[in-house]
């Protein structure tokens, strides 16, 4: 597939604004859960469908949008992942979802719209863009939060979210204004930028760069931005908690990633501290508290801070190994977080000792959940220890002089599995009767599928470079 | 900090004659709006007050990229462009915001944020 | 024959997932034959090409790519040599025995736990298959962890005691720290080299610094200290007896203990290159040798002494790798391996009789009782204690020159502790099988001899251990030096140490000697008078001896033992458990603190964040400064 700067990626986004208003008007015409539901997947299947078909080049939407978009590899990979995911989580998860209130359809058509925005974050070669993607994205995920109207924490998480992203959303702006002022451009290329930074404003490309980037850790929840992670993800609707952290988390480190190629501008200033400053915070914060944490779903709140912390290695380090090993942790990562997510959900206590015993009571899904811990967790022979592994094996290969942070690195790593080894000590090896909502055995079929395709990419991570990225 | 105090009164001595007075005048203002909303966001406890100053923050960068486009790129329009966008969006998210007051005031009846701590640690 | 290497790990693979997916509906009997058999089928095709291997050599076999990207490529492949097929015999060979045992053992369990059981043991056989045979670090990596996560679930198998869990983690947590400096290794070679293959690495050393090589040989080190139990982390392996008994003789004595011999016996080349990392080693080893083997005399659990014997061992084998002796080292893995598991088994048989009691001061004349397992328990004491012509004897003796060559205070002090060894071993000999039964009637009168399941390991464990030495009888004795000559094309660095006959034979005396002083006294003490509260009465009797008895508990007992209690007590209480639940309680504490942050206030964690912002712009700003103050000062 060539590259094409003129030509979008067309189609997904295209698509994902169309199937979220079907589907919004959907919810007038069909009533029940089911039809809901089902109309939901045929749609999903619809956007996979075209968004596969502009990647092996059969049919796609041509629209000139003059830069503002730019098709890579490395985005459609993205596509492919977010929607293949969205696929996943709906078909695992899409029965708790019309049953947290009584707009089903409504639900799934502001999922579509955040993946509109998301696809976008992942061509967008202009901050505009960039800012319409994010805010596309994280508004309908407001609602999302407060959708649970009768329970108080999801109605505090959503205002929490929207106070605290609106703040985000400022300091964005007030970057872009920035670099604006200091070049002339919204374009993101890193040549055009350095030439054009006017000598007199120096100082408003850097400080423009800084403030993007503060507020997109923001939206990545990297540390000491990480605050509204665990209130929200504790208050919203598990199933909205597994969409955010998985799905719109990807979506922000496709952003990130993109907004680095400006790294290369010569301003004078380095990310040199910053970075292994966040890192280290963020690696802190989310290990450390994480610990401390009664409640499964707060701990894993936390432990996807932690992930943000080795993710953000990918920026530190932009080398190929670097960026394919981003490829493979988003993967890994969401495989794994939906998976465990999707036994939460059915969970009718959230806190570890919900979890006693779960081993005798739903050997299914106590043993698919192990497998997904031990991912996150980082164990070898699943996809979660060669996420790890490409991460710092990407900052060695930068420079042997990073060995400290790699150490850190895994010294938090270990951590981790002090507060995950209690999920499965709880399942496995505690005394209790857990209690789980209705399982059907189409759930069971795709966690055990959900745990095989870790155990497989684990066994063989170049697999999955090979078949969508190659 | 100080080098950045030094940068930003450096633009007085500008070679851009009166623009760049005016300039330095505008961006004065925009900072300082920026900072009041800033501001507002960790001192009030009222939801409404609270919208009000990401408003705030959000118009200071709108006449920051007014400002910007007329005094330093006025062959294009993209950055008025932009400050359209950026109302639109702040619609929306007003919108999405009152919607989430409103239903907060009826299940807490009451619209002060330090009265919403049900989820810490 | 080579195209059913890839069986030997896969058999005892699909073992786990039959075993573990139909653990309820499968008969105990099915599953034992299932688990057992898996084995017994390694075993034979190990046997196969182990007579292949000795005949053409060992060879690579490449399966697929792990990970190709950019020019790091690591090959899924496994490396079948003179060292590894020698392991793959000794894993397979005690592990089938030691399944076979365990079909008797575990059989009060219910259906369930059975098939739980032996799914975890077949698990832990295959990830100790994988360790063995990868051509690479990458694949040792993943047998290292999975016999690590194998461990930690059998040690927890009675999960309904707490402190079982406890110890579980314990072990599993101790074992990840180690992992790290074998992590770190591992990426330090890709930095440099960007090859993991043994061949590539060994071929590429002069691409390292010898600061590289050093700091690469230590890390490994600190790997091996995790997983085969060397100061400073060795605590958790007496804790691990918490599992069942077949358990702690496969996995705590005869198999992942040695892994860590085994990687550093695999990395001879690195390690013969870098002068400290060998003493460390060497002194690492020879301090675990002697502090194990002084804190096994207080003990008074039959497994905890084996516990600490078999820490006191591994330390015997570090000794022989930091002195270049790598053949004596896996030697010395393999006869400690026969005559371990042999004492482990027959600990078993007789917590079996005994109804899972433990406690040595219970047991006493159990000779009558259990002839088999006295015979076979006995014949492992001599073996451990070094008498020839028993297994122990030949390791220990090649380990021991290899040390005197290298500096005669290493042999001094490994004679120390094989004096001590000999002396623990018998006294545990003596209390548990001499003298008079000390326990309930209840427990009298249900004595019997193990069923047969278990009498077969413990002889054919018995038998290795006797002849087992004679695979390497050194020249001076009139033999060959066959596993010498068999492992060199794996071992090329191996120090050769040149010494005259008489000194030798010197050594050899001077060690048996001791040994046998040693046996002496322990079965002297306490076959007549163990070592009980209430024993005082009985020392009228032995009032003529009253002398002797009086001076060898003053000389040689009484230091010996507050010396021991003094190791246990202060430094492993105080200093290395301390060390390492301080880690814990730190990571605890500033969890407790930086959940104050998260107040549930919205404004305040506005405000944190515009000053993190400022902050972050002021670090911004000041870059160049910060840097050059770090570069300057570190």
């Amino acid at each position: 597939m060539p590259e094409r700067a003129e030509l979008g990626v067309m189609n997904a986004i295209i698509f994902s604004a169309l199937i979220g208003v079907v589907m919004m008007l959907g919810g007038i015409v069909i009533k029940s859960n089911a039809g809901i539901k089902l109309l939901a997947i045929i749609l999903l299947f619809i956007l996979l469908g075209s968004h596969l078909a502009e990647y092996y080049d059969l049919f796609n939407i041509h629209i000139q949008t003059h830069g503002m978009l730019a098709k890579s590899r490395f985005g459609m990979f993205f596509n492919t992942i977010i929607i293949s995911l969205t696929l996943l989580y709906v078909l695992l998860s899409g029965d708790e979802i019309v049953k947290v209130g009584t707009y089903g359809a409504e639900y799934f058509a502001l999922i579509f719209f955040s993946l509109c925005g998301a696809t976008i974050l992942s061509s967008y070669n202009n901050l505009l863009m960039l800012f319409l993607g994010v805010e596309i994205m994280t508004i309908p995920l407001f609602v999302l939060t407060s959708s649970e109207k009768k329970n108080l924490k999801s109605n505090e998480a959503g205002l929490k979210y929207f106070l605290m992203g609106s703040f985000s959303t400022g300091i964005l702006l007030m970057g872009i204004a920035l670099y604006y002022g200091g070049t002339g451009l919204f374009a993101i290329e890193a040549s055009k930028a350095a030439n054009e930074a006017q000598q007199a404003f120096r100082i408003l490309l850097p400080l423009g760069l800084l403030f993007i980037f503060i507020s997109l850790s923001f939206k990545v929840s990297a540390a000491p931005f990480h605050f509204w992670t665990p209130d929200v993800y504790d208050g919203a609707p598990s199933v909205f908690t597994s969409f955010m952290a998985t799905i719109v988390k990807t979506a922000g480190f496709i952003a990130f990633i993109k907004l680095f190629e400006l790294r290369s501008v010569d301003m004078g200033y380095s990310w040199k501290i910053l970075l292994p400053l966040i890192i280290i915070l963020t690696l802190l914060a989310g290990n450390i508290t994480a610990v401390f944490q009664q409640s499964v779903k707060r701990m894993l709140a936390y432990s996807s801070i932690a992930h943000a912390g080795f993710m953000l290695f990918a920026l530190y380090n932009p080398n190929d190994f670097g960026k394919q090993g981003i490829m493979l942790y988003t993967v890994a990562y969401s495989l794994a977080t939906i998976g465990t997510f999707a036994v939460l959900t059915k969970m009718k206590d959230y806190t570890y000792e919900g979890y006693n015993g779960l081993a005798k009571t739903k050997p299914v899904l106590a043993a698919t959940n192990t497998i997904f811990i031990l991912s996150l967790a980082g164990i070898p022979l699943t996809a979660g220890f060669f996420a790890k592994y490409y991460m710092l094996a990407s900052a060695l290969k930068e420079s042997t002089s990073n060995l400290w942070l790699v150490i850190v690195a895994v010294l938090f790593a270990a951590v981790s599995v002090y507060y995950y080894f209690r999920v499965i000590q709880a399942m496995y090896f505690k005394d209790g009767n857990a209690e789980t909502t209705e399982i059907k055995p189409f759930f069971k079929t795709l966690l055990i599928i959900i745990a095989a395709l870790i155990i497989v990419i684990g066994l063989m991570p170049s697999l999955l470079l090979d078949l969508f990225y190659a | 900090m100080i080098e950045l105090l030094f940068h930003i009164t450096a633009f007085k001595s500008l070679p851009l004659g009166e623009v760049g007075g005016a300039l330095t005048h505008i961006i004065i203002l925009s900072t300082a709006l920026f900072f009041i909303g800033m501001y507002g966001l960790f001192t009030r406890r009222n939801m409404i007050t609270m919208l009000m100053s990401i408003e705030l923050m959000l118009n200071s960068v709108n006449i920051n990229f007014v400002a910007f486009n007329k005094y330093l790129y006025p062959d294009k329009m993209d950055g008025i462009f932009f400050s359209i966008f950026i109302i639109a969006i702040a619609a929306a998210e007003a919108a999405v915001a009152i919607a989430i007051i409103i239903n907060l005031y009826r299940t807490h009846k009451s619209i002060d944020v330090d009265d919403v701590t049900d989820l810490k640690q | 024959m080579n195209q059913l290497v890839y069986l030997i790990p896969l058999l005892p693979l699909i073992g786990f997932l039959i075993n573990g997916l139909l653990r309820k509906s499968l008969s105990k009997s099915v599953i034992a034959i299932i688990g057992s058999g898996v084995i017994l089928a390694s075993f034979v095709i190990s046997l196969v090409l182990f007579f292949q291997v000795k005949s053409s050599g060992g060879q690579i076999i490449n399966y697929f790519n792990l990970i190709n990207l950019d020019k790091l490529v690591i090959p899924f492949a496994f490396q079948i040599d003179q060292l590894s097929s020698l392991f793959l015999l000794i894993i397979t060979g005690i592990g089938f025995l030691i399944h076979l045992y365990s079909a008797a053992y575990m059989h009060e369990e219910t259906n369930e736990h059975y098939g739980r059981y032996f799914a975890y043991l077949n698990l832990f056989v295959f990830s100790m298959l994988l360790l063995v045979m990868g051509a690479n670090y990458v694949i040792m990596f993943f047998g290292w962890e999975g016999v690590g996560l194998c461990s930690y679930l059998l040690i927890g198998f009675w999960f309904k005691n707490d402190n079982y869990n406890y110890a579980a983690k314990k072990a599993f947590i101790m074992n990840r720290i180690g992992d790290l400096g074998f992590l770190l290794a591992v990426f330090w070679m890709i930095a440099k080299i960007g090859t993991v293959n043994y061949t590539d690495v060994f071929a590429a050393t002069s691409n390292f610094s010898s600061a590289d090589i050093t700091a690469i040989t230590i890390l490994l080190f600190i790997g091996a200290m995790g997983k085969s139990a060397q100061i400073p982390l060795y605590t958790w392996l007496p804790d691990a007896m918490a599992g069942p008994t077949p358990v702690s003789a496969l996995i705590h004595a005869a198999t992942m203990v040695t892994a860590g011999i085994y990687m550093i016996t695999r990395s001879n080349i690195l390690y013969s290159l870098s002068e400290v990392t060998q003493h460390l080693v060497a002194i690492v080893g020879l301090a675990t040798a002697l502090f194990a083997a002084t804190i096994a005399i207080k003990q008074n659990d039959i497994k905890k002494v084996l516990a600490y014997s078999t820490v006191s061992q591994l330390g015997y084998m570090f000794l022989g790798l930091g002195v270049g002796a790598y053949t004596g080292a896996v030697f010395h893995v393999m006869t400690h391996a026969f005559f371990k598991a042999l004492l482990f088994l027959g600990a078993g048989s007789v917590i079996h009789a005994m109804h899972h009691e433990q406690d040595m001061r219970k047991m006493g004349g159990l000779k009558k009782y259990l002839p088999i397992t006295h015979i076979t328990f006995l014949v492992g004491c001599i073996a451990i204690s070094g008498i020839p012509p028993f297994s122990g004897f030949f390791s220990k003796d090649e380990i021991l020159a290899a040390a005197y060559a290298k500096n005669p205070i290493y042999w001094g002090i490994g004679v120390a502790t094989a004096a001590l060894t000999a002396f623990y071993m018998f006294r545990l000999y003596a209390t548990t099988f001499l003298g008079n039964f000390r326990g309930s009637h209840e427990q009298a009168h249900h004595l019997h001899e193990s069923p047969s399941a278990m009498t077969i390991p413990l002889i054919v464990l018995a038998a290795l251990s006797v002849v087992g030495g004679f695979f390497n009888v050194p020249e001076v004795l009139g033999g060959h030096s066959s596993l010498h000559q068999f492992l060199s094309p794996a071992i090329t660095s191996e120090v050769v140490h040149e010494a005259s006959h008489s000194t030798e034979y010197m050594l050899m005396g001077i060690s048996v000697a001791v040994a046998v002083i040693a046996i002496v006294i322990a079965i002297n003490k306490f076959s007549k008078k163990p070592e009980l509260q209430d024993a005082q009465g009985f020392a009228k009797v032995l009032e003529n001896k009253w002398y002797v008895d009086e001076l060898y508990d003053n000389i040689i007992v009484k230091p010996l033992n507050s010396l021991g209690s003094f190791f246990k007590n202060i430094i492993e209480r105080r200093g290395i458990d301390g060390m390492v639940n301080g880690v814990g309680k730190l990571v605890n504490y500033s969890a407790r603190q930086l959940r104050l942050l998260q107040s549930g206030l919205v404004g305040g964690y506005i405000l944190f964040m515009v000053l993190a912002i400022i902050v972050l712009i002021y670090v911004w700003i000041n870059d160049n400064h910060i840097l050059s103050f770090f570069y300057k000062y570190f």
